[in-house]
């Protein structure tokens, strides 16, 4: 997906691991999947350098679909929908 | 999904690895694996209540001169204690955590009651080596 499309995606729930070290932002990501439906999108925001490589073989793993990441000076906004 | 498992013999009572021990299980925890952690020697020293993150009480295994370096560090980088990681880990996924008995004693621990709230139960050395066996990940810190 391009920025564009990424950033116009209608996103259920936004994570904010930008406070947190590693595995902050993985185990951030983990907790609040399972708040959201099958099929919904969550937008997680991480500044750790580590999450851009994690959080897309997390989702790869764990059967839901990696969308993109979107970087912003300091931090990521990284997009996955839930299976 | 088939779950799989992770066995860790956690033989350590050092601050930095029983922090690196902390982050692994909080990766295996988002992974949803199932852990077994194997409380060895030194690693029963640290799980006695009277220690558990008392960063004062535990050494470094590698560069001791640079302790308060790594202990500000963390705390600048809000990296959660060993503790908090073991204890978060077991809030997400489902991990036990067993206590060698003759280690135990070694440190003057022989009860459950005499070690961290989160050790699950004492047991013997084939307990870890069946849970080795069957598991899909080992490691050794």
């Amino acid at each position: 997906m391009t920025t564009d499309e990424l950033d116009q995606l209608a996103v259920a729930k936004i994570v904010d691991a930008r406070g947190t070290a590693c595995p902050g932002p993985l185990l951030e990501a983990k907790k609040a999947i399972g708040t959201i439906k099958s099929g919904d999108i969550m937008e997680v925001l991480s500044a750790d350098e580590g999450t851009k490589v994690d959080l897309p073989k997390w989702c790869t793993k764990q059967g839901h679909e990696y969308l993109g990441t979107i970087e912003i000076s300091g931090y990521f906004r990284i997009f996955m929908r839930k299976n | 999904m088939e779950q799989k498992k992770m066995c860790l013999g956690l033989f350590t009572g050092s601050v930095d690895k029983l922090t690196a021990a902390g982050i692994i299980l909080g990766g295996a925890a988002a992974m949803d694996m199932k852990v077994d952690i194997y409380v060895l020697l030194q690693g029963a020293r640290a799980f006695r209540k009277d220690i558990g993150d008392n960063t004062n009480k535990l050494q470094m295994a590698e560069n001791p001169e640079l302790k308060d370096e790594f202990l500000e560090s963390l705390k600048n980088l809000k990296v959660k204690s060993w503790v908090e990681f073991f204890k978060e880990a077991k809030e997400i996924t489902d991990v036990k955590i067993h206590v060698c008995g003759l280690a135990g004693k070694i440190w003057g621990g022989e009860k459950l009651e005499d070690f961290l709230g989160l050790a699950d139960d004492i047991c013997g050395i084939g307990a870890y080596i069946t849970s080795a066996q069957e598991a899909d990940v080992n490691l050794f810190i």
